[in-house]
């Protein structure tokens, strides 16, 4: 054995773990994803196993789960500029969010198990995506102010500004819904055809999501 | 013109929709998840921004030499929402009416204008409920094809109901729509007249999205099958008009933000034609391809 050889094997050693560091899932995951920048209530931020209550300031990473409670808010700011409310009775699971060197977001995608939220989606230069996956379907879009909401049975989608395509997990039909639209899409089923919201329709979604 | 030939032109511009509530369509219109699409003969029952244009033609009941043998009719119609309740309606219609011996004639129809005011929206019951004044503008028209020197005010009140809160399983996609004016002419000898009338619609969309999505072609999942019935009939001295019945089954197909529709006609009165016509629609719903700009109604929140 060389007088380098150990050092060497040390190093690679080291390079290896690195590597798995980087690679592996659960710390690829610790990304930084946004901040709590709004709060009501007794919100819980499940991080690593570990839940915690949320505090106004506290960065948020992909894997981290947000729970809001019944009498609760929640406001997030990401990374990319975008601002996610959370309505009360919500649990949100940020699945991934990619932003390049310049801030701009790659792909995002949160997990609605339960609730409400509004997304103030940053736009970006190039095509990138931003995702909600809920239990019967998911709805995407690249730029827009929009609310979704889910539960284990159904999810609907109204849309202020810009546009929002919602696909069905089970059929794969999808429907695109503008601006002052909304729609509904229940399990197992094709998305319903989507209509114009009433003023009074988006005034409840927002009243629900408006965290000072 | 003598009576006689311009109660046949009468007959058949009311038939084909011409100044009477009919031609007040509004594109589709929604409570809840039910949406009810465009119709052809009958007027939509909610205000809506969509422009659409439709074609239609029927055999009159012809005879004596002048009498109409067939009247065409192509209407362009905007309807504007004021607030996102209100709105109003604009259309124009040339008409083609071919006369027995007589060559044909045509022209434009008198200008109407509605205002409509959705009063009760019910989403839960999948029902809405709507009241209209319509106002058609007597001279501004060809006598020639029909129209009349006299003006008209249509007060008319319109409703839709769909199934689908029942227990009725594939039932649920069943939906009914209707509507009755009463159209007051301003001067003799244009008579008053009634004018009721109501559809009959099976949507697959509303199918597959809340009953039971079934693999079925992509050209069927947008398809709603549908039968307008529509009447006309005199109220008070008829000035030899007769009451009209039509009955107009068909198809309209749904994509993104419009509508293709295609119905045939089925007088079931001599007064109201001899034969079977048919009429298109194909209308675009300005509020899902321009929700922000021409799309939005004028007053509005958010």
């Amino acid at each position: 054995m060389s007088n380098c050889e150990k050092p060497l094997t040390l190093r690679a050693t080291l390079l290896v773990a690195a590597l798995l560091l980087l690679f592996a899932p659960g710390v690829a995951l610790a990304a930084p994803a946004g901040t709590v920048v709004g709060l009501s209530g007794a919100s819980i931020v499940e991080s690593g196993g570990a839940r915690a209550a949320a505090k106004l300031g506290q960065p948020v990473q992909v894997g981290d789960t947000v729970e809001v409670p019944a009498d609760g808010k929640l406001k997030l700011r990401m990374v990319d500029g975008s601002v996610v409310s959370v309505a009360a009775g919500t649990r949100l699971t940020i699945a991934a969010y990619g932003v390049d060197g310049a801030g701009q977001r790659q792909d995002a995608r949160l997990s609605l198990a339960q609730g409400l939220l509004r997304a103030v989606v940053a736009p970006v230069e190039r095509p990138a995506s931003f995702e909600v996956d809920t239990a019967v379907g998911a709805a995407a879009v690249r730029s827009t102010d929009w609310f979704v909401e889910g539960s284990a049975t159904a999810m609907q989608v109204g849309v202020l500004t810009g546009s929002v395509e919602m696909i069905s997990a089970a059929t794969r039909r999808r429907e695109t819904i503008p601006a002052r639209w909304g729609a509904r899409l229940e399990a197992g089923r094709d998305p319903v055809p989507p209509r114009v919201w009433s003023p009074a329709e988006f005034a409840a979604v927002i009243a629900r999501t408006d965290v000072k | 013109m003598g009576l006689g030939k311009s109660c046949a032109a009468a007959v058949a511009a009311l038939v084909l929709g011409v100044g009477s509530p009919a031609d007040q369509a509004f594109a589709y219109s929604a409570t809840g998840d039910r949406l009810f699409p465009a119709t052809l003969v009958l007027p939509q029952i909610a205000p809506g921004d969509e422009f659409y244009v439709n074609a239609m033609t029927l055999p009159s009941a012809g005879g004596t030499a002048g009498a109409a043998s067939r009247a065409s009719n192509f209407t362009a119609t905007y309807t504007k929402t004021i607030t996102d309740r209100l709105g109003i309606v604009l259309d124009e219609t040339w008409t083609r009416i071919d006369r027995v011996g007589a060559g044909s004639s045509n022209g434009w129809q008198n200008t109407d204008t509605a205002v409509k005011y959705l009063a009760i929206v019910d989403q839960p019951h999948e029902f809405l409920f709507t009241v209209g004044l319509d106002r058609e503008f007597g001279g501004t028209g060809a006598l020639r094809a029909g129209a009349s020197a006299s003006s008209a005010t249509t007060p008319a009140v319109f409703f839709g109901k769909g199934l689908g809160d029942l227990d009725i399983g594939y039932w649920r996609p069943l939906a009914v729509t209707g509507s009755v004016g009463y159209q007051i002419a301003d001067t003799r000898p244009r008579p008053d007249l009634v004018t009721p009338g109501f559809v009959v619609e099976y949507s697959i969309p509303y199918l597959q999205s809340k009953v039971q999505s079934l693999d079925l072609p992509d050209y069927v999942r947008g398809l709603t099958p549908m039968t307008e019935v529509s009447f006309t009939t005199p109220a008070g001295r008829s000035f030899g008009m007769r009451t009209t019945a039509l009955i107009a089954p068909g198809l309209s197909y749904a994509g993104a933000g419009w509508e293709l529709a295609i119905e045939g006609l089925v007088p079931a009165s001599r007064a109201t034609g001899r034969g079977g016509g048919v009429i298109a629609q194909f209308h675009l719903s300005l509020d899902f391809v321009a929700p922000e700009t021409v799309g939005r109604p004028l007053f509005s929140a958010p």
